[in-house]
């Protein structure tokens, strides 16, 4: 009973419970027709169920009033759910789970030009580079994170923002069919660690108070104080921007390393599947 | 043709940059006052609530329309910032003069069920007598009200003695609209001049 009261969303979305439902529909569908390697299916729920836990449960609670416990929801959106779901390849899947209506809809909507210069300009390697560092830097800048706090409505372009543009850089980084050399992929990963590191560091060490809001709203957390809240969350970005490109790097280097024995170069291969 | 193309979209790009740049002008502009406490206006919603005051009668948003509402949340077994926010609004009450009759403090429990209206009574008239209002009600009721304002609030946690509580007093004008935060570090005198601004400006 008490598990299930964690399920109850602390800020309804509609949006969050449509997207999500899509997506996992169009993924079922896709799953029936075109054959998938289980931790494809893996991955992909893990990244998923990994974005809605943290956007429509009680946890939004806490990442409300903890300023760590944020960093770790960012963590999640910016970082790891995106990083799952591209990793699961599943673009085959979710796009034959497609109505035709749709795709035809989704065709016109990308031939139309103003859409393509958009495309084309945002997954640039350099642009993708600095959007994915500037939303990081954008939103942890002090005034603008104390009304991303407070206004639900820009809180709320904080978190999809974040979660699309995590899906464009890692879907952009990690795509082996890519038309950007492995080379530029792994430098564009490691392009996004320095200024991560820098931010996490900065606020890391910074003696006082950055993000007064947590103390005005009221901590989550009574135990815990402002300066350590805010040196934990600090860690996190400082820690998990160096673990998350290390980790995509690898993967680039061992797709790279077995694309030539492979059959099918769709699908990631790993150990288990040699 | 290529060239003519490119032109033709430089033009369209230039006169997005010039949209953009009109409009922060006119934004620019439109700014009367640069407030000293936090602005908050049009970030968080209006005054609405449904409560039972300290008098034990039941209360709503509609009976301090036209006055200016200092909003916080708190309980009267806290040993250090309640006593000392409700000491410091008592201060700014008294530094706005005249104007003192058209502010009301509301202090909204977050213990319902130690803070009788009896206790809430005797503990904010201790403070700012015929100014401060001791606010309770379910605890759903205030969970409500809490959350409306971002204000941290667990409901069932009040056994432990381990209430986490804001720190900010939301300010709200004679509209009923959320303006401005008083944080704990702001100074009585500032608070209190600014406070004079927004009821002066809001006739």
């Amino acid at each position: 009973m008490e598990l299930l009261l964690w399920l109850v969303p602390w800020e309804p979305s509609l949006s969050v419970v449509i997207v999500t439902a899509v997506t996992a529909m169009l993924f079922v569908k896709g799953c029936l027709g075109c054959k998938l390697f289980f931790r494809q299916k893996l991955f992909f729920w893990t990244g998923l169920l990994s974005l809605y836990v943290v956007s429509h449960t009680q946890l939004d609670y806490y990442a409300e009033h903890e300023f760590f416990v944020h960093q770790l929801k960012s963590l999640v959106l910016h970082h790891l759910g995106p990083f799952f779901i591209i990793l699961a390849c599943p673009e085959k899947a979710l796009s034959s789970g497609f109505p035709i209506a749709g795709k035809r809809l989704l065709r016109m909507v990308s031939a139309w030009k103003p859409v393509q210069c958009l495309v084309n300009v945002f997954l640039h390697p350099v642009a993708a580079v600095i959007v994915f560092v500037g939303l990081i830097i954008f939103w942890l800048l002090p005034p603008i994170h104390f009304v991303a706090m407070l206004d639900w409505r820009i809180y709320r372009l904080m978190n999809w923002s974040m979660a699309v543009n995590g899906l464009m850089f890692w879907g952009l980084v990690l795509d082996s069919d890519s038309k950007w050399s492995p080379g530029s992929r792994i430098a564009m990963m490691l392009a996004v660690v320095p200024p991560q590191i820098l931010t996490g560091a900065l606020i890391f060490f910074t003696p006082h108070e950055l993000y007064p809001i947590y103390t005005l709203c009221g901590r989550a957390f009574t135990g815990v104080s402002s300066i350590t809240d805010q040196q934990i969350g600090g860690l996190i970005l400082w820690m998990n921007a160096a673990m998350m490109s290390v980790i995509g790097i690898l993967i680039v280097i061992y797709k790279e390393l077995r694309q030539p024995r492979l059959i099918l170069g769709s699908t990631l291969p790993t150990k288990n599947s040699t | 043709m290529h060239n003519r193309l490119f032109r033709a979209r430089g033009l369209v790009f230039g006169r997005y940059i010039l949209t953009i740049a009109l409009m922060l002008l006119l934004n620019g502009c439109g700014t009367e006052k640069k407030w000293q406490l936090h602005d908050i206006t049009g970030h968080l919603p209006d005054l609405r609530f449904s409560m039972r005051s300290d008098a034990g009668q039941p209360v709503t948003d509609q009976t301090y329309r036209g006055y200016l509402v200092m909003l916080f949340f708190g309980y009267t077994s806290c040993q250090a910032e309640c006593p000392s926010t409700l000491f410091r609004l008592a201060k700014i009450v008294q530094g706005l003069g005249d104007n003192a009759k058209r502010a009301r403090i509301l202090f909204v429990t977050l213990d319902p069920g130690r803070d009788t209206p009896q206790v809430l009574h005797r503990y904010v008239t201790a403070f700012a007598a015929g100014h401060a209002i001791g606010l309770t009600g379910s605890e759903s009721e205030i969970a409500a009200l809490a959350k409306r304002y971002r204000a941290a609030f667990r409901p069932g946690k009040s056994e432990t003695n381990d209430i986490t509580h804001s720190a900010a007093v939301y300010v709200f004008d004679p509209q009923g609209h959320a303006r401005l935060l008083v944080t704990p570090d702001d100074a009585i005198a500032k608070a209190a001049n600014e406070l004079r601004h927004l009821l002066e400006t809001s006739r």
